[in-house]
């Protein structure tokens, strides 16, 4: 949307924690940072950094700020000048910041029960393509070229197969490969006929209208994807940490779900676990975004 | 991109939770709309209906537009983000011109998806020119349907142009790894497609008068086709299910008594939650008798612009359902519980129609445009709707005495509630609300909840309504002007200066609230007992009426069945928790199509053979179904 960012451009929403200062932390007056990556309207995410972070705060007795970052890497860039504490982040930026700055991972998003997903390659169900090799010389539509399961993971099948010799090779497989700018914009590209296929997320689809829905399929689905992760800066108070995590595995509990949907709504949070995001490192250093 | 895609899936399973009607054709949750585009939109819509209401097109400009994730309005956020002057358009609304309006309107979004055009071609970074593609590409949708339905070529060069315009912006990677640049001649021709077909159809020096307004593109206005865009609702619409859903008491059901051994009242099920027996545009748009009455009741989400004055009310004789049955007044009414139907005649907030089957002819044919129902569709309809049952309540007796388990203030409120007032013509609120005659004396009064039309109108009677369920029908009064039981009270103390002190007043409202009340007011779901879980029962239960009219080679009616039932099994997929068993789904309303398909062709036998290839598969997939 025509929210216009600038790398510098923080919008900062202080939250007055609003429990007595009463605990050792506090009374250091130690303030826990958390970075948000935006979302399309960054108006909204203000006015939901503001329920959480209340609540956080609540919960660990410490005040807890949130602000909005512009990227990833402003975010990262915030852990490691110490402008933030804790960022949410996704796999693969997790992973390049794990190198850079030595990132801790500490919460898995947990979505329909697993802390993973995959990518899927959707066809309309009338197309009469049913299997990978059919799209040879066809139109695909992306999400975008640094996307996980919007991109890389889903063309993985493709080198799998046999079909793609490997990064930088996929134009000389299919007609026109675009990249949409989301799930939604490469569905809608797939299902309206602008393009035969979409790479992207697994539930993509459900981002279609229920009558589209029911006009697309999916004819290849990737390896498991590690999902969202939530990160904190080397060096942060151990017990800071203990007791954010703590408090984030409350989420879990049936009174505080409601909660999650201030959080870009997983269903709930696991505890991190770093060999999970295995197969994200493997993928960046074959598209050179990891050495 | 990923959080985004998390966000806009959250708001997909948002909705799914809230599609929740049961069978009714399921709406899709619209992505949000810019507020420019919206109140582009917002403008076309108003701006077809007679008499036009210029109060809410300035509004649609100057406030933000229901529910919208944007706290400015159009003209505010274009003063903030963009070069364009809205002058035009707010000139126009100010000489209420409605073709200068609409000329100035679409002129604005056509140059503001150009700005955003030139602005991501002088971006000097990758973001900036996204973010600037993905703004025109959200304005664009403002003009999308017209487009796609006169021009489906340049719709399709205009889509690739979007999607060329995207992939050629560069990328600024990830935390630096994986950047690349812009391919400049690239995005400057994508921009050339979409910049060029703005200037033909949505530049223009002035615009070929409109009958009625759309974004169709001017080229294809001069050439004087006929050309069907699709019915749509403008942003801030809301014909989703409310949410807790209302439980449905059937009377049958209650007894025990299998809905699939009653198959008239089934099909009747079925043609509550269909939106075929309606025109255009209801019809198209998935509305239905139970969009409103959702499980028999009201949906206080309920709201379209233009003819809901506040959620929960619509005025079903404007302009928009069916322009000849076009009152020309701005009447929408409060939504009315249909639970307890058979004893809630004379029907129609006034008792305008003695007959429940002459009420609903009228709605199937004036209000919605339909066409006519035939003698099987009514008979049919009215048999269920004589089901609905009032909501069960143990702290009422079934002649209308409290019991024991009422709370102390809601009996001293029964005495006061059974007091006859001086300012109620020595009458008591039970003169009219009657407790063993369900709260209601099937009377119409004037008792001054309307105010008068003209000099000397005796035009405001409306029927005593049962108190019966109202505890989760607020707003009340037949136009909804009073939020709570506790307002009424005080409405009528006012107005007919009943004199109840403070303590009265609560104890009345305690007895209003526990009469209006019920034991399980709401549906319950869980993980499997889900929304869907609850369509897919109803749905095959209707479907199972074709054991009945297959024998009789009855077509319309079959082919009325199946058009219905087979859509919407198929769109209720989408809310399923179940997602591995959505294929399942598809191939089971493909069965029911089928049906469908062979019963026009009068193929028989064909049909007989899918239905029972849809039987044997509903009960193979029957535990997977939620």
């Amino acid at each position: 949307m025509a929210i216009h960012l600038n790398r510098r451009t923080a919008l900062f929403l202080t939250v007055a924690g609003t429990m007595a200062l009463a605990t050792p932390l506090a009374a250091q007056g130690r303030t826990l940072r958390l970075a948000f990556i935006p979302q399309e309207n960054p108006e909204k995410l203000l006015g939901d950094i503001g329920a959480i972070t209340g609540w956080l705060s609540d919960e660990i007795g410490v005040p807890v700020e949130g602000f909005v970052t512009i990227d990833h890497a402003a975010a990262v860039e915030a852990l490691r000048n110490g402008d933030a504490d804790i960022s949410f982040m996704g796999a693969l930026p997790f992973v390049l910041a794990e190198v850079e700055i030595g990132a801790v991972p500490l919460l898995s998003e947990v979505y329909r029960g697993a802390p993973n997903y995959t990518g899927r390659i959707f066809v309309r169900r009338d197309s009469g393509i049913t299997t990978l090799a059919d799209l040879r010389g066809r139109d695909i539509a992306f999400a975008d070229p640094i996307s996980e399961s919007g991109y890389l993971y889903p063309l993985a099948e493709f080198e799998k197969a046999g079909l793609v010799e490997g990064p930088g090779k996929a134009d000389d497989f299919f007609g026109r490969i675009f990249f949409a700018g989301g799930y939604q914009q490469a569905m809608q590209a797939m299902a309206e006929g602008l393009v035969d296929a979409a790479g992207v997320s697994q539930y993509a689809d459900l981002l279609l209208t229920p009558t589209q829905q029911a006009e697309v399929t999916w004819i290849a689905q990737s390896d498991a994807i590690p999902s969202h992760v939530v990160i904190a800066r080397p060096g942060l108070d151990p017990d800071v940490q203990q007791r954010f995590v703590d408090a984030m595995m409350k989420l879990n509990e049936p009174a505080n779900r409601d909660l999650l949907r201030y959080l870009y709504g997983p269903d709930g949070y696991v505890i991190a676990d770093s060999a999970a995001y295995d197969g994200v490192r493997d993928m960046a250093r074959k598209y050179g975004l990891l050495r | 991109m990923l959080l985004n895609f998390l966000r806009l899936l959250v708001t997909a399973c948002v909705s799914a939770a809230v599609l929740s009607g049961p069978v009714s054709a399921t709406p899709a949750k619209e992505a949000p709309w810019l507020p420019e585009a919206a109140a582009y939109r917002l403008t076309l819509f108003l701006g077809n209906l007679e008499p036009l209401p210029w109060d809410q097109v300035a509004a649609a400009w100057s406030e933000p537009y229901r529910n919208s994730e944007f706290s400015s309005g159009a003209l505010e956020w274009l003063q903030a983000k963009s070069e364009v002057d809205p002058k035009r358009v707010q000139e126009a609304i100010a000489r209420q011109d409605r073709q200068a309006l609409f000329a100035g309107a679409t002129r604005l979004i056509a140059l503001r998806i150009r700005e955003e055009l030139d602005r991501a071609l002088d971006a000097t970074d990758p973001a900036a020119a996204r973010q600037a593609v993905q703004a025109g590409r959200e304005l664009y949708r403002a003009f999308a349907d017209g487009i796609k339905a006169a021009d489906p070529e340049a719709a399709r060069d205009i889509g690739i142009a979007w999607l060329d315009l995207n992939s050629s912006v560069g990328s600024s990677g990830v935390l630096g790894a994986g950047a690349t640049s812009a391919d400049r001649e690239k995005m400057a021709a994508a921009s050339a497609v979409i910049s060029g077909y703005l200037t033909r159809n949505y530049l223009v020096g002035s615009f070929a008068p409109r009958e009625t307004l759309s974004a169709v593109p001017e080229t294809a206005a001069l050439d004087g086709r006929a050309i069907e865009v699709p019915p749509s609702l403008p942003p801030g619409s809301d014909i989703f299910d409310q949410v807790p859903l209302p439980r449905l008491v059937l009377n049958f059901e209650e007894r025990g008594i299998d809905e699939t051994d009653l198959p008239l009242v089934a099909y009747g099920d079925m043609l509550f939650d269909s939106s075929q027996i309606f025109g255009s545009p209801a019809r198209e748009l998935g509305i239905a008798c139970s969009t409103c009455h959702n499980r028999s009741d009201i949906n206080q989400r309920l709201f379209i612009p233009g003819a809901s004055h506040q959620p929960g009310a619509i005025d079903v004789d404007g302009a928009f359902f069916n322009p000849i049955f076009n009152d020309r007044r701005d009447d929408p009414i409060d939504i009315p519980s249909l639970r307890g139907l058979r004893f809630t005649g004379p029907y129609g907030r006034d008792g305008r129609f003695a007959s429940l089957r002459d009420f609903t002819r009228n709605v199937i044919v004036g209000e919605f445009g339909g066409e006519e129902p035939t003698d099987f569709m009514m008979d049919a309809l009215i048999a269920y709707m004589l089901e609905f049952d009032f909501l069960p309540n143990s702290m009422l007796t079934p002649d209308g005495k409290l019991t024991d388990a009422a709370p102390q203030a809601a009996r001293r409120g029964e005495a006061i509630f059974n007091r006859p007032f001086a300012g109620l013509g020595a009458r008591s609120c039970a003169s009219c609300h009657v407790p063993d005659g369900n709260f209601l004396d099937r009377q119409a009064y004037d008792i001054g909840s309307a105010t008068p039309p003209y000099a000397g109108a005796r035009a405001g009677a409306f029927d005593t309504p049962t108190l019966l369920g109202t505890l989760y029908t607020a707003p009340y009064f037949h136009d909804g002007s009073l939020p709570t039981l506790g307002a009424v009270v005080e409405w009528f103390d006012d107005t007919k200066s009943l004199g109840l002190t403070g303590t009265e007043s609560a104890d009345l409202t305690a007895y209003l609230e526990t009469v209006g009340a019920a034991d399980d007011p709401y549906e319950a779901f869980d993980d499997e007992n889900t929304t869907f879980r609850l369509a897919f029962s109803e749905l095959t239960t209707f479907a199972s009426t074709l054991d009945t009219l297959l024998p009789r080679r009855d077509a319309e009616h079959v082919i009325l069945l199946t058009d219905t039932v087979a859509t919407d099994l198929s769109r209720d997929a989408s809310t399923m928790s179940n997602l591995s068993a959505r294929p399942e789904i598809y191939t089971l309303a493909d069965r029911l199509a089928e049906v469908g398909a062979a019963a026009r062709a009068g193929d028989w036998p064909t049909a007989e053979a899918s239905w029972a290839a849809f039987q044997a598969l509903a009960a193979e997939i029957d535990g997977r179904a939620f």
